[in-house]
């Protein structure tokens, strides 16, 4: 479903110079797999979720997405997947319907599958009382639903989470969790980054620890444990990136 | 490029806009009453200050009042709203002339000696008037008093040919008859048209300042441009759907503005206070001049939107688009004033330069004197700017430096 190759990205710095952003990134991902990208801030998560999603370009290396390559055909590849992180925006003057709908439009649905998926998943999230109000009106959680709603609405293959639980309270944040974990199970392929750990403990088949840019180790949860000899996997990480 | 997606963006920022309460004052309410509400207080400052002038009674000091001739003496009495007359007894001690720079009067007459007895003989002589010309009561009283003057001077001149029994048509060998050929239109462009393009071009602006603003820089303040960028409808698309809902805001505040100036022109016709005023400019907009001044103000609105958009996607916040936006105002308005500035004329050159071409055939349509040749020429000059512009925001959208600058 994904398949990064070599991905790298660099960023020109007036400062710094040339950033390598990320260096020489390659893993992939399945159908019915929730997949973590692991690492500070700064690692090069964001930046390689980006790519995934098409919102930058590689500067060498490519990924495969359920089929298509983001260089090659980046357009075909938008409609291949569902975007969503943590400080994703609403407008706030339209409703959340009205919201759902553009972004229904925009992905080519038709009027009729805009409205029934979207009565669905209203339901699915309880947001029947909620969803014709304005943005601007509701509280963070219920934002982060019309979000969920929103880059769910054209049932994508693949779902890319960056960081998405960033800034939100327990009870959003269970909302998100419970959301990818509905993702994994309706048989989508889920990439996630975070540098929560135990977040990535709870969600993920399988995780890479990424950091300055370059993927670390990559394995199970309970691979990189037993590799490191550590019993959580802030210790394992501290030890991989330490190394 | 898809239509159907233009159409998506444009429908949904078209709503969006039309929520924003502070666009709709921008794009709406602001050309609305800008114009009227300026002029009104202006013309009404003015007007009251020239009649305050005009009307006041002048205070003035003869000095050595008996050798005034009777007949003057009298034609300067005969009204007294126009002069109060008083002589150098009024002041005793006092030096007359710093009386005069201290505003305790007007003017000052210095009647010679033996000045009546003069003019009888026909010997020359003169008159003195001393007045403060940084004083605008006093240079009124000026040429209040000049009239007088050259009038009963003028009755001198007369009564001594009368006496050489000389006909009085000898002083007046020709009359000259200044025949205007203007039109009240052309009359009322010249001496006003500069105003009206000025206030379409800062309105046009203005009202596309803020969706501007909102539909650039806005989408990375509301962290929206991400889920734009990762939605299947192209960089162009955005860029076109979002340009159109600029440019016609753009568009409907110029017209929001002309509508309101053609209303209170009509309006002030038929104020008492405003009359002598709305007569000098006697503006009537025919369907012809009004049909020129929307086509141009189209292009100047795709000048504007292609511009404001580019640099509000450019902008990390709206804060920052907002100060750019300022400095854009100056450059871009500013050009404007052409048509305000006297003895500017239309030729190829200046109907090339963007704005300035504007100010300049939308004055001469109010004063009927467009020519065409120009008129394409600014077009063509308009229609490539836009183009240009606006691909140059397409350019822009599609660039990672520019999107991701946050």
């Amino acid at each position: 479903m994904i398949e990064a190759r070599e991905l790298c990205k660099n960023f020109k710095d007036k400062k710094r110079g040339v950033v390598k952003a990320v260096d020489h990134v390659s893993f992939s991902c399945k159908a019915g797999e929730v997949y973590g990208l692991l690492g500070p801030n700064g690692a090069g998560k964001t930046t390689t979720l980006r790519i995934l999603s098409t919102a930058l370009k590689p500067t060498s290396g490519t990924a495969i997405i359920n089929g298509t390559d983001v260089t090659v055909d980046p357009q075909k590849v938008r409609s291949q997947i569902g975007f969503l992180s943590g400080n994703t925006g609403l407008y706030g003057r339209l409703t959340a319907r009205e919201m759902v709908t553009y972004f229904g439009n925009l992905y080519g649905m038709e009027k009729q599958a805009i409205r029934r998926r979207s009565d669905e998943l209203f339901a699915l999230l309880d947001m029947k009382d909620f969803a014709d109000s304005r943005n601007e009106k509701l509280s963070t959680g219920m934002k982060q639903k019309v979000s969920i709603v929103r880059s769910v609405l054209h049932d994508p293959p693949v779902m890319v989470f960056d960081e998405p639980t960033n800034g939100l309270d327990v009870m959003s944040s269970r909302t998100i969790v419970d959301f990818i974990k509905h993702c994994r199970d309706s048989g989508k392929c889920v990439i996630f980054s975070t540098h929560i750990m135990s977040e990535a403990m709870r969600l993920c088949d399988r995780v890479a620890i990424i950091h300055n840019g370059r993927i670390y180790r990559e394995g199970t949860v309970n691979d990189l444990l037993q590799a490191t000899g550590q019993n959580n996997l802030e210790d394992a990480f501290i030890k991989i990136v330490g190394e | 490029m898809q239509l159907r997606n233009i159409g998506t963006i444009f429908r949904k920022e078209v709503k969006d806009t039309i929520r924003d309460r502070r666009t709709m004052i921008f794009a709406f309410v602001m050309p609305i009453m800008a114009m009227p509400l300026l002029m009104t207080v202006i013309f009404k400052i003015q007007m009251g200050a020239v009649q305050k002038i005009e009307h006041a009674r002048s205070d003035i000091v003869i000095q050595n009042i008996a050798e005034l001739p009777k007949d003057l003496h009298d034609s300067l009495m005969a009204d007294t709203s126009l002069f109060q007359v008083k002589t150098e007894a009024d002041y005793p001690g006092k030096n007359l002339l710093d009386e005069l720079k201290q505003k305790a009067f007007q003017l000052l007459v210095i009647v010679p000696n033996n000045f009546t007895k003069a003019i009888e003989l026909e010997s020359p002589t003169g008159i003195e008037v001393y007045y403060d010309r940084g004083e605008e009561l006093s240079s009124a009283a000026y040429g209040k008093l000049d009239s007088v003057m050259t009038c009963y001077r003028d009755r001198v001149v007369e009564s001594r040919v009368v006496k050489r029994q000389i006909s009085k048509d000898v002083l007046r060998p020709f009359d000259i008859q200044g025949n205007n050929v203007a039109s009240a239109q052309k009359v009322a462009g010249k001496l006003f048209g500069g105003i009206i393009p000025y206030f379409l071009i800062l309105t046009c602006f203005l009202g596309a300042m803020s969706p501007a603003i909102d539909l650039g820089a806005g989408e990375k303040e509301r962290g929206t441009i991400e889920t734009l960028m990762v939605a299947p409808a192209t960089r162009g698309e955005f860029v076109l759907g979002k340009y159109f809902v600029i440019m016609l805001t753009g568009i409907m505040a110029g017209l929001m503005s002309l509508a309101s100036m053609t209303i209170f022109f009509r309006y002030m016709a038929s104020d008492p206070t405003m009359k002598q005023m709305a007569e000098m400019l006697a503006i009537q907009f025919d369907m012809r001049t009004l049909f020129l001044i929307l086509a141009v103000v189209i292009p100047v609105a795709g000048i504007f939107a292609a511009i404001l958009l580019s640099i509000s996607i450019f902008a990390k916040s709206a804060k920052e688009a907002q100060g750019y936006v300022g400095f854009l105002n100056f450059v871009l308005v500013l050009p404007a004033f052409a048509a305000l500035v006297p003895g500017v004329e239309l030729n190829y050159q200046i109907a090339l330069i963007p704005i300035v071409n504007i100010s300049l055939i939308i004055k001469y349509a109010i004063a009927g004197t467009i020519e065409w040749k120009y008129v394409i020429t600014a077009f063509v000059s308009l229609f490539a700017l836009a183009a240009l512009a606006l691909y140059f925001a397409k350019r822009w959208f599609e660039r990672e430096e520019v999107l991701f600058r946050m």
